[in-house]
């Protein structure tokens, strides 16, 4: 069931609105390639973007944040966390990437509250736009169950094209308060008629086959595959190619490592406590001090981030570690691909 | 006109800050590792089980992880076994009495101690493991009378080696525990047990397989054989406990650095049964 209809032009004004309250991250066209970034008008963004090279994470979870400050004062030291409290818009988010974002709501909530990345999500309002067909080659979000989202979003935009028109028309889904209020306070759009919910209807009978199965097993049998591959020789083959150098992991929506660095003033009295990106495919991400790495081999390594994708990250929280979008095999300088690596196991079996 | 985003109240915005704790005695106990007494600055006592950990932190330099090595029944103070190897350990040891450092913690899941009441107790300790045992240990001295017969054997490479070595003689002197030492190189003074730990085994009495409960801290490779010698003597593997060393990074289960396999070693661990390690394969690589 559709909540409103938004023309494209009513959509921009709304955004446009939206601006005066929040900043603004989207997909935004360089150089032929799409990137979320921050922008100030609605217009400045594209939201017929295929795929953004790298996932919105950032912009909940940025590649470097602080932690806390700290003084040293006569001997000891005082230290003051930092709390991001800016609302935001993400305009333009598919649902592999919703799907991703609602993992990391799991992990930054569970045990222990992470607030440094809860505050920003708070503050942080997600309007998705749905995808009728693949964005690109490659990609198996289909076999993932993360090519659609009926949660995680304030506001989902279905792109039902209006025959003979050339601007998009939008079948819009509440999934918030906050999405309705934005919606319905800025006096956009109509109600949906018998004939839009038609045509939304067809939209989601042509997206049914839009999509091609890539994996030759269930999603929900990955775990099992897994379990059964633990010594497949498949992995030390695979990694003699990979050059380590975390491409995967850096461009991955579900990644969510981290190292913790300092940072001080040249006198060191003052200073930061830093949390940057890390990934589990670099050479000393398991290695403690001392020089001992508990996965010295890049096949151990690569093991570990597809059984964390696929099986652990599954297990332990109930969601999909893996959405399918396929930036890692995408971003691969050895052309590493979690598809084949997959169906490859599967023939082991 | 729009309505300003709810106003979020965040709960628990002190997750990563250290706490000032004043150094109160520094032990120098081998070549590589001090002996760190330490209380908040606050007055605040840890509160910790045996077994835990806390991140140690030089502002500016950085955090790491150490085990505390002393037991919560001497709940005033807390103590630290530091080995130099990184470059924030390295700063601690050119601190001196009275400085202050930042303590996070007490992190992690230790020995459940309330499991080991009223049982006999074997406890294998090889390397720095000592320090997460001594923990344990002291524990189990300072309520003794819950316990039944206690077993500890210690087992370095070389003498020098050796931690605690003046509680080992309180210990050894006192009658409370049954303690053997060995070492695997020894130097022209050494006048003790030779080999690798598990060769102690052949001077245990025998054991009752049911009412004992054994512990085992040390390196990956010397877990294997230790584990072997223990199913041996028929305990049963839910009665085995042993701790692991990881790259512990945020300590509270988020940065991904201390896993092994599908474990948070910081906060599912560091102490785990062995029926749990056996799911784990990094666990003894």
């Amino acid at each position: 069931m559709l909540d409103r209809m938004l023309t494209h032009p009513e959509l921009l004004e709304l955004v446009n609105e939206l601006a005066l309250q929040r900043r603004i991250v989207g997909p935004v066209a360089r150089d032929g390639r799409y990137f979320y970034e921050e922008v100030t008008r609605a217009t400045d963004l594209d939201l017929t973007f295929n795929y953004c090279v790298y996932s919105p994470r950032g912009a909940l979870f940025p590649p470097q944040e602080t932690l806390f400050v700290f003084k040293r004062t006569n001997g000891t030291f005082t230290a003051e966390p930092v709390i991001d409290v800016r609302p935001t818009a993400l305009v333009g988010v598919h649902p592999c990437d919703i799907h991703a974002i609602r993992l990391l709501d799991h992990v930054f909530e569970q045990d222990q509250r992470d607030e440094h990345y809860l505050s920003r999500r708070a503050h942080t309002m997600i309007v998705g736009i749905d995808c009728q067909r693949p964005c690109t080659e490659g990609v198996f979000c289909a076999d993932m169950e993360t090519n659609a989202a009926d949660k995680g979003f304030d506001v989902m935009l279905y792109p039902l094209s209006d025959p003979g028109a050339t601007e998009p028309l939008y079948g819009v889904v509440y999934g918030t308060s906050i999405g309705r209020d934005w919606v319905l306070y800025g006096r956009r759009g109509r109600i949906p008629t018998a004939t839009d919910e038609r045509t939304f209807e067809q939209y989601q009978r042509h997206k049914t086959d839009a999509f091609p199965r890539m994996l030759r097993m269930k999603a929900d049998e990955l775990p099992a595959l897994l379990d059964r591959s633990y010594d497949s020789l498949l992995w030390e083959a695979t990694a003699r190619r990979c050059y380590s150098c975390g491409s995967c992991n850096l461009s991955c929506p579900t990644c969510y490592c981290f190292n913790i660095l300092d940072e001080t003033d040249l006198s060191g009295t003052t200073g930061r406590r830093e949390r940057t990106w890390d990934g589990c495919h670099l050479r000393e991400f398991a290695e403690v001090a001392g020089g001992h790495n508990f996965r010295p081999k890049a096949g151990s390594r690569l093991r570990h981030r597809i059984y964390r994708k696929a099986k652990w990250i599954r297990q332990r929280t109930g969601l999909p570690g893996c959405v399918g979008c396929a930036r890692c095999d995408r971003a691969c300088t050895a052309k590493i691909n979690s598809v084949e690596i997959y169906n490859q196991l599967a023939e082991e079996v | 006109m729009l309505a300003p985003p709810i106003p979020y109240k965040p709960t628990n915005a002190e997750l990563y800050l250290p706490k000032p704790a004043r150094i109160l005695r520094i032990t120098q106990l081998t070549e590589m590792e001090k002996h760190y007494e330490l209380a908040f600055l606050d007055g605040h006592r840890l509160n910790h089980q045996p077994g835990q950990f806390v991140q140690v932190s030089i502002l500016g330099v950085g955090e790491c992880p150490i085990s505390i090595c002393s037991s919560p029944t001497r709940p005033d103070t807390f103590e630290l076994c530091i080995r130099r190897a990184g470059s924030v350990t390295n700063r601690i040891h050119a601190l001196r009495e009275k400085d202050i450092i930042g303590i996070r913690g007490p992190l992690g899941h230790g020995f459940d101690v309330t499991e080991m009441h009223g049982k006999d107790i074997l406890m294998i300790a090889g390397g720095l493991g000592m320090a997460p045992l001594r923990s344990l240990v002291q524990y189990v001295l300072d309520e003794r009378p819950r316990f039944g017969q206690f077993h500890l054997l210690y087992g370095c490479r070389e003498p020098k080696e050796l931690l605690f070595t003046d509680d080992l003689t309180r210990w050894r002197e006192s009658g409370d525990v049954n303690l053997k030492i060995t070492v695997d190189r020894p130097d022209e003074q050494w006048r003790g047990r030779v080999g690798v730990v598990t060769t102690l085994f052949a001077d245990l009495p025998k054991l009752n397989p049911q009412d004992t409960v054994v512990v085992i801290v040390g390196p990956p490779v010397m877990f294997k054989f230790v584990v072997i010698e223990v199913l041996a003597r028929r305990i049963p593997q839910s009665s085995i406990y042993c701790s692991l060393e990881r790259r512990m990074k945020c300590g509270i289960g988020k940065c991904g650095h201390c896993q092994a396999n599908h474990v948070y070693v910081c906060i599912d661990g560091p102490v785990f049964k062995y029926g749990q390690l056996k799911a784990m394969r990094e666990a003894m690589e």
